[in-house]
């Protein structure tokens, strides 16, 4: 019996975790550095599973670390660096008060930093490790980039946030990885694939900034600066992939060479540089100048059955998105000054369109409005004056839209003072049953290449179509109903049959010359695989055919709302119409 | 030294010694009286034999060495003693300077000033030497060494010491710039650094004890602290030109979210909300105020009855009870033992019976397995979808931002009369939140210390 008596919160998850101050104090640290330390190191507090236990018995809301987290970080090297920045401010302050600007100087000179080069590459031991965490990146950088310099954070911080997203911006255009553009009430989304990643980052409008106060810019500024060290390395990484030079420098001998003059109005020789980099309408310098890529094959690989199908899809895919990267090739872009430049030459560098716009809204213009071969002029206003005949003059969203339908859509739509389509949002993937919307589904049409009639004509026309298009949703939506409206449609006939055969047993019994029956085997074929659907059906257990019959439920409950919703729009649309006319007589 | 003395003891004996002292005769010196004193004992020679007029005669001696250059009486009488002829002719003299003007300015010149002849060293006395200002200690030992490198430098070896100085790495003093270089500098270089692979010099306990090797990052830090993504697109309906149906989704959805918070405000509000028929009115007041007045007889006989009878029950409670007798306790005793074995009994009746009860017992068992797997389901799921929720990290509870929506008048019609609507910086920030990367926190609230006291200004107050 008996043993020593065991002491309550001395074992169990009483000592795995840690409070912050504890911890805190521990680092010897304080309280904004020690979350600096966290941010920088990624180490999160965490909620532990019965609080009471971890808190001593007490249930009061507190912030616990693991304690093996924090004993981790006692090796930390820049722990130490924290401390010294402690002591340099706490002397700069004292020399300060005496006056001893000597004093102030040399301390200054010696400013203890420190690197976070040793975090990243602990952080993230692979490159696609880093990869994988680029979208926070990104976000981050962009979103510092378009601050004002006005001192809510390091004007340095902001330089090297705009510099490391205009290498990223030209990393993207010479990879010509973008594949999806949104334009949202909130800001901009990208997305694009790199190395097999889906990379996805949100850029603020210019001029938007009002800053929000119960935002913690402290907080946000550790994030930053862990995530300018990355995204350099990462750019640094991709550049070398491609074969480009790092820093970029721009390709001197490309064939749109930017105008030489007029250079010194923008900015002064050390700023240009940037300048013209981010004004993203030359390529980059190769390391190795490779005038012509040999296109990569995939290999063919003798395969089976649903590899083979896999093998074709994929194939398939691939072909789009050869097609999608070259989809402005060959055009010639021209931005008048009211549209969002730097998004737009973005997007339109990335599928392999030259762009040009007006040289006193930036610098690195390469032609004029004057230019006999533009195709295309971006344009956002009512009116213009002097218009050229041989390009169309079209509305920004139309380069987003094509963007993200992969193909060209028809410029009618996009002209100058028409009702602008809705910008759909590519991020959607609509699931089978669900509602989609008569823009998409055109779309989708365009891309499938069937070529929706002489659209320029009147409206009735276009209803028709629209009446098509939806049929043909029924028609997809349905796909699955098919099989038990046919069902219903035997059972009737076979009722029917016994019902006269109950009712009269005189049946009317006649001779009719035989018909020579068309057996159509892709009909056979379908009704066969319905046949065995339904005696699968009715071999259920009791307790399957319970689920089947739920999913079968909720999957045609979701046919009825898009159908509702599709009716609703149809109405809406019918009204607008009605609007329209009589506003016209 | 004591032949000296006598020599001189003679010299001052003889008639023609001169003191410096003109006071003192030689004569003096030589005292003729004595004193008879055995002198086989040191202590009287020191005490009685009077060496005085030694002391002081060889003081005077070393005192003419000293000054005039030896014994005067032994100088020649040239140098004691001139012909005094009275005042030079002054005419004469000057007849003889002018011819030889330049001479004799020479001669002036040359002649050395009379402070300088008093303070010429004539004594002598030899000053003495200053040992160590002649002699170097291990001098020998170090010509030597000093013959030894002037052969070796003839022949082109260079010493150790000078080669560890050759040798010295050069400290570069761009290496300590970059070192201090801030981590925010927009020139500032990166390299692969994925591609190189760290050498490991050494046995990896030494370099992790001497810091030279991190310690391993455990695997389980790298997970994340949430499933969510890291940027979570708007819904369809916040494009900037929404389809009309997507737009209506996402304005219903901000619409519940305010109807939520409505209904939060509602109930607070409706609890602190009070009855109006509690309020005071003039008759309730002229009530309270007379409380105790009127019926103050009748009810203090009324609270005087119950009290009474509360003290009896309370006396009756109190009262022990009687002490068992043997006989009770074994009869007790008894019971208890009869109710044990009948429970033993029965368990034992029971578990018989259980043997043909197996059929249900099995189908009970598998009941309970069933609700235990549709349990542990539910909680996995659960799980699941505690994964995707932010947790709870610190004393604030995760509040998540306001939909940013537009009304549909607000809508733009196209991209250049666009509004934007929220802020990234505060999307940033809260998802950072939701991901359970930072623990929301509040604004620290600024304390004043000191009260403000507001003061018009005279200028003003004119004015005013």
């Amino acid at each position: 019996m008996g043993g020593l008596q065991k002491k309550k919160f001395e074992r169990g998850s009483a000592t795995n975790y840690i409070t912050r101050n504890r911890a805190r104090k521990k680092l010897q640290l304080s309280l904004p550095d020690f979350r600096r330390l966290c941010i920088l190191k990624g180490i999160y507090p965490h909620e532990p599973k019965h609080k009471k236990k971890v808190n001593k018995g007490s249930t009061a809301p507190r912030t616990f670390y693991l304690l093996k987290d924090i004993r981790f970080l006692l090796h930390e090297p820049i722990v130490g660096k924290f401390r010294e920045y402690k002591i340099f401010v706490r002397k700069l302050k004292k020399a300060y008060g005496k006056t001893e600007w000597s004093a102030v100087e040399r301390l200054r000179e010696n400013k203890p930093t420190y690197k976070l080069d040793h975090i990243i590459k602990e952080r993230y031991p692979t490159f696609i490790d880093a990869l994988r965490d680029i979208d926070d990146a990104l976000c981050m950088c962009f979103l510092f980039s378009t601050f004002a310099r006005t001192g809510k954070c390091h004007v340095q911080t902001i330089q090297l946030c705009r510099r490391l997203t205009v290498e990223w911006m030209n990393y993207v255009i010479a990879s010509r990885s973008l594949r999806k553009v949104f334009l949202s009430i909130k800001g901009i989304y990208y997305q694009a694939e790199v190395m097999g990643q889906l990379i996805t980052w949100v850029v603020p409008y210019q001029f938007s900034h009002d800053h929000p106060v119960d935002v913690d810019y402290r907080v946000m500024a550790t994030f930053t600066e862990l995530y300018t060290t990355l995204l350099g390395f990462v750019s640094f990484r991709l550049y070398s992939s491609l074969n480009l030079v790092y820093p970029p420098k721009l390709d001197s001998n490309g064939e749109s060479e930017p105008k030489e003059e007029s250079e010194d109005d923008y900015a002064m020789n050390s700023e240009s540089y940037l300048e013209k980099l981010s004004a993203l309408s030359a390529s980059l310098a190769r390391v190795v100048s490779s005038a012509d890529e040999e296109e990569a094959q995939l290999d063919q690989f003798p395969s089976e059955g649903e590899d083979m199908e896999k093998m074709e899809a994929r194939e398939k895919e691939l072909k789009q998105q050869e097609a999608q990267k070259k989809l402005f090739e060959g055009l010639k872009f021209y931005l008048n000054r009211e549209v969002p430049r730097e998004s737009l030459a973005f997007v339109i560098r990335c599928f392999g369109g030259q762009v040009s716009w007006d040289k006193s809204v930036c610098i690195g213009s390469t032609y004029d409005v004057t230019d006999e071969t533009i195709t295309h002029q971006i344009i956002d206003r009512p009116s213009v004056g002097k218009q050229y005949i041989n390009r169309y003059y079209i509305q920004p969203q139309w380069l987003y839209d094509c963007v993200n339908a992969k193909i060209l859509l028809p410029v009618e739509d996009y002209f100058l003072g028409v009702t602008l389509p809705p910008h759909l949002s590519p991020f959607v993937e609509e699931k089978e049953g669900d509602y989609v919307p008569p823009e998409k589904l055109k779309m989708m049409a365009l891309q499938r290449g069937e070529k929706p009639g002489n659209e320029q004509e009147e409206d009735e026309e276009e209803e028709e179509e629209e009446g098509e298009q939806e049929e043909e949703q029924e028609e997809d939506d349905n796909g699955d109903e098919e099989d038990d409206e046919e069902e219903v449609a035997e059972e009737k006939n076979l009722k029917k049959m016994e019902e006269q055969r109950s009712q009269g047993k005189s049946l009317h019994v006649k001779v009719t010359p035989g018909k020579l029956k068309v057996e159509n085997k892709a009909r056979l074929e379908q009704e066969e695989k319905a046949e065995e659907k339904r005696l699968a059906i009715m071999m259920m257990k009791k307790k399957e055919k319970y689920l089947y019959d739920k999913i079968m439920f909720g999957k045609k409950r979701k046919v009825r709302e898009a159908n509702k919703l599709a009716a609703k729009r149809k109405a809406h649309d019918d009204s607008e119409k009605a609007k329209k006319k009589k506003a016209r007589k | 030294m004591a032949a000296a003395r006598r020599l001189k003891r003679v010299a001052i004996s003889q008639p023609g010694f001169l003191t410096l002292n003109p006071k003192v005769t030689p004569t003096d010196l030589v005292s003729s009286r004595r004193k008879r004193v055995n002198k086989n004992k040191k202590k009287n020679w020191n005490k009685y034999s009077d060496v005085q007029d030694v002391e002081e005669f060889l003081e005077d001696v070393r005192h003419q060495e000293r000054t005039t250059g030896g014994l005067l009486c032994e100088k020649s009488d040239d140098s004691l003693f001139f012909l005094d002829v009275g005042q030079p002719k002054k005419v004469e003299e000057k007849e003889a300077a002018e011819p030889v003007k330049g001479k004799k300015r020479k001669g002036k010149s040359s002649r050395p000033l009379r402070i300088d002849l008093i303070l010429q060293h004539d004594s002598l006395v030899a000053p003495p030497k200053d040992v160590l200002a002649y002699q170097k200690p291990n001098a020998k030992k170090l010509r030597r060494t000093a013959e030894r490198a002037e052969k070796l430098a003839a022949n082109g070896v260079v010493p150790r010491s000078k080669k560890r100085l050759l040798n010295r790495t050069v400290v570069d003093r761009m290496s300590k710039k970059t070192e201090t270089e801030a981590n925010n500098n927009p020139e500032r270089d990166f390299y692969d650094i994925w591609g190189q692979e760290t050498k490991d010099l050494g046995e990896p306990w030494y370099l992790q004890q001497t810091r030279k090797k991190l310690v391993k990052r455990p695997e389980k830090l790298n997970e994340k602290p949430s499933v969510l993504p890291a940027v979570e697109v708007i819904a369809p309906g916040g494009s900037y030109n929404p389809d009309f149906f997507s737009h209506q989704e996402l304005l219903r959805e901000a619409h519940e979210v305010e109807l939520k918070k409505k209904k939060v405000e509602d109930k607070l509000e409706r609890q602190l909300a009070y009855n109006k028929a509690d309020t005071a009115t003039e008759e309730t007041i002229l009530r309270e105020q007379v409380e105790g007045l009127v019926e103050e007889s009748e009810e203090e006989e009324e609270k005087d009855a119950p009290k009474e009878d509360g003290e009896e029950v309370a006396v009756g409670a109190i009262a022990v009870a009687d002490k068992k007798t043997e006989r009770q306790r074994k009869r007790e005793k008894a019971e208890k033992m009869k109710e044990q074995q009948r429970l033993t009994e029965r368990r034992q009746t029971e578990q018989q019976q259980q043997l043909f009860q197996l059929r249900s017992i099995k189908t009970s068992i598998k009941q309970q397995e069933e609700t235990t797997q549709i349990r542990q389901k539910r909680r996995k799921a659960k799980e699941e979808a505690q994964k995707a929720q932010p947790r709870r990290l610190g004393k604030l509870k995760f509040q998540p931002q306001d939909m940013e929506v537009q009304l549909s008048d607000e809508l733009a019609g196209s991209l250049r009369q666009l509004k934007p609507e929220g802020s990234v910086l505060m999307d940033r920030f809260k998802s950072l939140q939701k991901r359970n990367l930072i623990e929301p926190r509040e604004r620290a609230k600024f304390k004043r210390r000191l009260k403000v006291k507001y003061v018009e200004k005279r200028a003003f107050k004119e004015i005013s």
